[in-house]
C-alpha cells in the first residue's frame, strides 16, 4: 500500500509537470536558489525523474533503492520549501502544479507543503524499512518473498 | 537413516541457501542498474525536450519596433523608464491597468516617462489547453509590428477572459484587432499561424531570467515597486 501511494504521488506530481516544462523550469526559478539557466535543466529533467521513479515504484522494482531516491528528493524539495519560507518568498511549492509565484493577495501555505511532504516521507520510510510487499517485480524475480 | 546421509543433506541445504542468497544478491544488484538506468533515460528526455524547445526561442521571429533587445513595446519617450510584466490571463495585471492605466498615460504624454510593455506567459495553464496567455501576447506582438500596441493592449485588458476558460480564440482576437484598426491581413495571418508565439516565450524566458516571477511586475528605472499604484508611481517617477 505505501508503495502504490507513493507511487502514485510520483506520477500524479511528475505527470502535472511534465506537459510544461518551461513552466516547470520557471517553477524551479521561484525558489531563487540557483541561476535562471540551471533552473531550466533542473525544471526540464524533474517531471520525467518524478514519473520514472512513480512507475519504478508501481511495478515494484529494486523498491528499497527507489524508496530511498524518493526520500532524498523530498529531503532536497523540503529543504526547498523551508529556505523559502525562511527567506520570505511567496511562491507555490510547485509540488503539484507548474508553480512559480504567487499573486499579490494569495498567501503561501507551507506549513501545510511541509506536513505533506512529511506524509509522503513516512511512506517513503515505512518502504525503506520493509521495502517487500505483494505484488511487485522484486517479489517475481527473487521467488516467493519470505 | 546414517550419519552420513544426515551430513549430505545439511550440507546440500547450505549450498542450497547459498544459491538462494546468490541469487538474490544478483536480483538486487541488477533490479539497482535498471533503476539507475531508467532514471538516466527519463532525465536524458527531459533534457532533450528541453534544449529542442531552446531551439525554437533561439530562431523566434522578432516584430518590428520591438525595444529592449526586442523583448518589448514602448510607449512615449520620457527619461525615466517604466518596465510593465504582464499577462494577459492574470487578473491582477487587469487591476493594475483599471487603477493605473490613466496615470501611466498622463505620465506618457508628459514626456516624463518610456513605458515598456513585457506581455508574457506565464499564466498557460489557466486555459483549459488553449495556451491563452502566449496567444494574447503573441498577438499583441502581430498588433506591436503594425504600431498598435498601446491601443490592442488595451482592449485585450478590457476584454480579459476569466481564468479556466479557453481563453478568446484567435477569431475574437483578430476582431478585438479590427476594432482598433488592425485591419489588414497581415494581422489576422500572424494570428491564425502563431507568428510571434516563439516571440512571447522568448521574451518570457527573458523576464525569468531577470528574476520575474510573477505579474504584474513593475520596474522604475530598474528598481521593482512592490505595490504598484498611481500614487507609488508617481513618487517613484519623481
Amino acid at each position: 500500500m505505501a508503495r502504490l501511494g507513493l507511487a502514485a504521488v510520483w506520477i500524479v506530481a511528475g505527470g502535472l509537470k511534465v506537459t510544461d516544462l518551461a513552466a516547470s523550469g520557471r517553477a524551479v526559478n521561484a525558489y531563487q536558489l540557483m541561476p535562471y539557466s540551471a533552473a531550466q535543466v533542473v525544471g526540464a529533467i524533474q517531471p520525467f525523474l518524478e514519473v520514472a521513479l512513480g512507475l519504478l515504484l508501481l511495478v515494484g522494482l529494486a523498491v528499497r533503492l527507489s524508496a530511498g531516491i524518493s526520500a532524498v528528493l523530498l529531503v532536497i524539495f523540503m529543504a526547498g520549501i523551508v529556505s523559502a519560507w525562511a527567506r520570505g518568498l511567496a511562491i507555490d511549492c510547485g509540488c503539484f502544479s507548474k508553480g512559480g509565484a504567487l499573486g499579490a493577495g494569495q498567501t503561501p501555505e507551507y506549513a501545510w507543503e511541509l506536513a505533506r511532504d512529511t506524509g509522503f516521507l513516512v511512506l517513503a520510510g515505512i518502504l525503506l524499512w520493509r521495502p517487500r510487499t505483494r505484488v511487485s517485480m522484486d517479489g517475481l524475480l527473487m521467488g516467493v518473498a519470505r | 537413516m546414517s550419519k552420513g546421509t544426515k551430513e549430505r543433506a545439511a550440507a546440500r541445504r547450505i549450498v542450497e541457501q547459498q544459491r538462494a542468497a546468490e541469487k538474490r544478491r544478483a536480483v538486487t544488484v541488477w533490479t539497482s542498474i535498471a533503476v539507475v538506468a531508467v532514471l538516466l533515460i527519463a532525465g536524458v528526455v527531459g533534457y532533450g525536450l528541453y534544449s529542442s524547445q531552446k531551439d525554437d526561442t533561439a530562431s523566434a521571429a522578432t516584430p518590428p519596433g520591438a525595444v529592449d533587445d526586442g523583448t518589448a513595446f514602448a510607449s512615449g519617450d520620457g527619461p525615466v523608464t517604466i518596465d510593465i510584466y504582464e499577462d494577459f490571463m492574470c487578473p491582477v495585471c487587469h487591476e493594475f491597468e483599471t487603477s493605473s492605466g490613466a496615470t501611466l498615460k498622463q505620465l506618457v504624454t508628459d514626456k516624463k516617462v518610456t513605458v515598456r510593455y513585457h506581455p508574457i506567459a506565464i499564466l498557460d495553464r489557466y486555459s483549459n489547453g488553449t495556451k491563452y496567455s502566449t496567444r494574447a501576447a503573441a498577438a499583441a506582438a502581430a498588433a506591436g509590428a503594425a504600431g498598435k500596441f498601446a491601443e490592442y493592449h488595451q482592449v485585450l485588458f478590457d476584454n480579459q477572459p476569466e481564468e479556466n476558460s479557453n481563453g478568446l480564440d484567435d477569431a475574437k482576437l483578430i476582431d478585438l484587432g479590427k476594432s482598433v484598426g488592425l485591419t489588414d491581413a497581415a494581422f489576422g495571418d500572424a494570428v491564425n499561424s502563431g507568428k510571434y508565439e516563439s516571440w512571447a516565450t522568448k521574451v518570457t524566458e527573458t523576464a525569468s531570467a531577470k528574476g520575474v516571477t510573477g505579474t504584474p511586475t513593475v520596474l522604475v528605472n530598474g528598481r521593482q515597486l512592490q505595490n504598484p499604484t498611481p500614487a507609488e508611481l508617481e513618487k517613484a517617477v519623481g
